[in-house]
């Protein structure tokens, strides 16, 4: 009896643990879309893609270039920060004066372009990056790979460190502002242009982190963040469109709803439960969990 | 110190200013009167370079500032107080009026220096420093608004409307406030409505109509225009 109910918490602390590290991948994600979203009205669409690029870039860095996990992280951090911009500088910011449906139709265009990039360059088979920690930790008759936890930590310190840098200094505050007040941001002098560019820069590195810290768990492929990025929407919809703590919130929601919806109901449900939630949620709160940033 | 020179502004394909020409002297306090749609705001927008000129000059000091960003006007000492007071709502009131200082944001101690004068000149903020702006009343937010606009260090000051829906209490507050900055020589632009306090502290005026100045002179001599009195100063 003892071993059985002892089998049970065991079994439950892996939900838990399953649950949080794909929540934080989610959560990581979704900080993105809806900092872009909610300064810029955007529906980045592309930002899938940033964070299949992300995860290529450190298997490319790791792989042929013997960078070490790190290195690699960084390295995706700023390409995918890069993409991110030029698509800003390019796309988006010459279709500020266009009908919203335009962006839309861009972003969407951008995820098929960057997907289609990924396969010219690397093929449509399947790769894996090896985890920085292979071992598994053992704590209190508990086990939990190494590599989950690192996930957890490093994202809890990136979310702690934006909620610094957004709340704390001048420059964070510039994106704050402008998403509460667009006209009212350019009258106190912040350039609305550096702005939008740091939004999207900001939202790039945090999707390509999420990709290369997940990548040892999951497999890479031309088309991984498209699951991601649709989940990554049913989130920020869930959690309030532009609002962090939202974000963050909807994302851990969503890892744990899959991961116990996978366990005590089945595997194969796995990737609706997030647009049930959606519909069961939306149909009483039609606002989101939370209110946003902005107005 | 600030001229306008033949401006025209457009919105789509109607015309909101049409060859419309003032000038602020350095020092002045110029209050521009006129209805609903008259122009007053698209004068202040395109001043502040928030919209496009279809044609026309405007020059600050006498630098021209054609083409200039809203961040580079205000970098350029002009600061527009807007209508509709345009808050950070979420922002709490001292995060609101700091920010401000953005243009000046390496100046800490000029920074910290202004919150304390603004928040010395409305007491009413110091109380509620911490709160969310959007949470204050619409004559505490526009206490916010002029705060904030001090803390970009003006030059030249654009106030559109400060005393719209506010009680008689706080509009003679509003209005003592911005004769106060102006005696420390910041040029100040009032776009008014309320015609009888507005013309009590100005310099000078000109009345707006349909996009063109159509009257301008000094307070007294528009008190005693008849047009002036029958359409603003009620008969
Ligand atoms: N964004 C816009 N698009 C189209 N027309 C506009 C826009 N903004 C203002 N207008 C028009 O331009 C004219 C001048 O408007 P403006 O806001 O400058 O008037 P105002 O004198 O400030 O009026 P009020 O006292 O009501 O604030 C009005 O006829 C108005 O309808
Ligand atoms: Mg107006």
């Amino acid at each position: 009896m003892r071993a059985a109910a002892r089998g049970r918490d065991v079994l439950f602390f892996q939900q838990v643990l399953n649950g949080l590290t794909i929540g934080c991948v989610y959560a990581l994600v979704a900080l993105g879309l809806t900092l872009v979203y909610g300064i810029l009205r955007i529906p980045n669409f592309a930002h899938g893609a940033l964070y299949t690029v992300g995860a290529y870039a450190a298997f490319a860095l790791i792989g042929r270039l013997g960078a070490n996990f790190w290195l690699a992280l960084a390295g995706a951090a700023a390409v995918s920060a890069g993409l991110a911009v030029l698509s800003e500088r390019l796309v988006f910011a010459r279709l500020r004066a266009a009908p919203p449906l335009h962006d839309m139709i861009a972003a969407i265009a951008l995820l098929l372009f960057f997907e289609a990039g990924v396969q010219a360059v690397f093929g449509a088979g399947f790769f894996r990056i090896a985890p920085l920690f292979p071992q598994i930790l053992r704590f209190a008759g508990l086990t939990a790979p190494a590599q989950r936890i690192l996930i957890v930590g490093a994202a809890f310190a990136l979310m702690a460190g934006l909620h610094l840098f957004l709340d704390r200094t001048w420059t964070g505050a510039t994106i704050v502002a402008s998403a509460q007040n667009r006209t009212g941001a350019a009258l106190v002098g912040i350039d609305a242009d550096r702005v939008s560019m740091l939004t999207f820069a900001i939202s790039g590195a945090l999707a390509a982190v999420a990709a290369v810290l997940f990548a040892p768990i999951a497999l890479l492929s031309p088309a991984m963040g498209e699951l991601v990025i649709t989940k990554a929407f049913v989130i920020i919809i869930l959690g309030g469109m532009g609002s962090v703590a939202g974000a963050i919130a909807g994302g851990l929601v969503i890892g744990f709803a899959e991961s116990f919806g996978a366990f005590y109901v089945s595997t194969d449900f796995k990737d609706i439960i997030a647009f049930g939630l959606l519909t069961l949620i939306l149909s009483v709160r039609p606002q989101g969990l939370f209110g946003r940033i902005a107005r | 110190m600030l001229t306008l020179d033949e401006v025209c502004l457009d919105y789509g394909a109607f015309r909101a200013l049409d060859r419309l020409s003032l000038a602020a002297a350095e020092g002045a306090l110029v209050v521009l009167l006129g209805a609903n749609g008259a122009g007053k705001s698209s004068i202040f927008r395109a001043v502040s370079g928030l919209h496009r000129l279809a044609a026309g000059r405007i020059s600050l000091g006498g630098r021209d500032l054609a083409g200039v960003s809203p961040a580079g006007v205000v970098r350029a000492g002009l600061v527009h107080c807007p209508e509709g007071r345009m808050l950070f709502p979420a922002m709490t009131v001292e995060k609101n009026v700091r920010l401000g200082a953005y243009v000046h944001r390496r100046d800490r101690a000029g920074v910290k220096r202004g919150l304390d004068e603004v928040m010395a000149m409305f007491p009413v903020l110091a109380e509620k420093r911490h709160q969310p702006a959007g949470s204050l009343s619409g004559g505490q937010q526009q206490m916010v608004a002029l705060g904030r606009a001090l803390m970009g260090r003006p030059k030249v000051l654009l106030l559109d409307e400060p005393s719209l829906g506010l009680a008689p209490l706080v509009v003679r507050q509003m209005f003592d406030a911005v004769a106060a900055v102006n005696r420390r020589g910041t040029t100040v632009l009032l776009a008014e409505q309320n015609a009888h306090a507005a013309l009590g502290i100005a310099s000078h005026a000109y009345v707006v109509e349909g996009g063109r100045i159509v009257l301008d002179g000094p307070p007294d001599a528009l008190r005693n225009d008849d047009r002036v009195r029958r359409a603003y100063l009620g008969g």
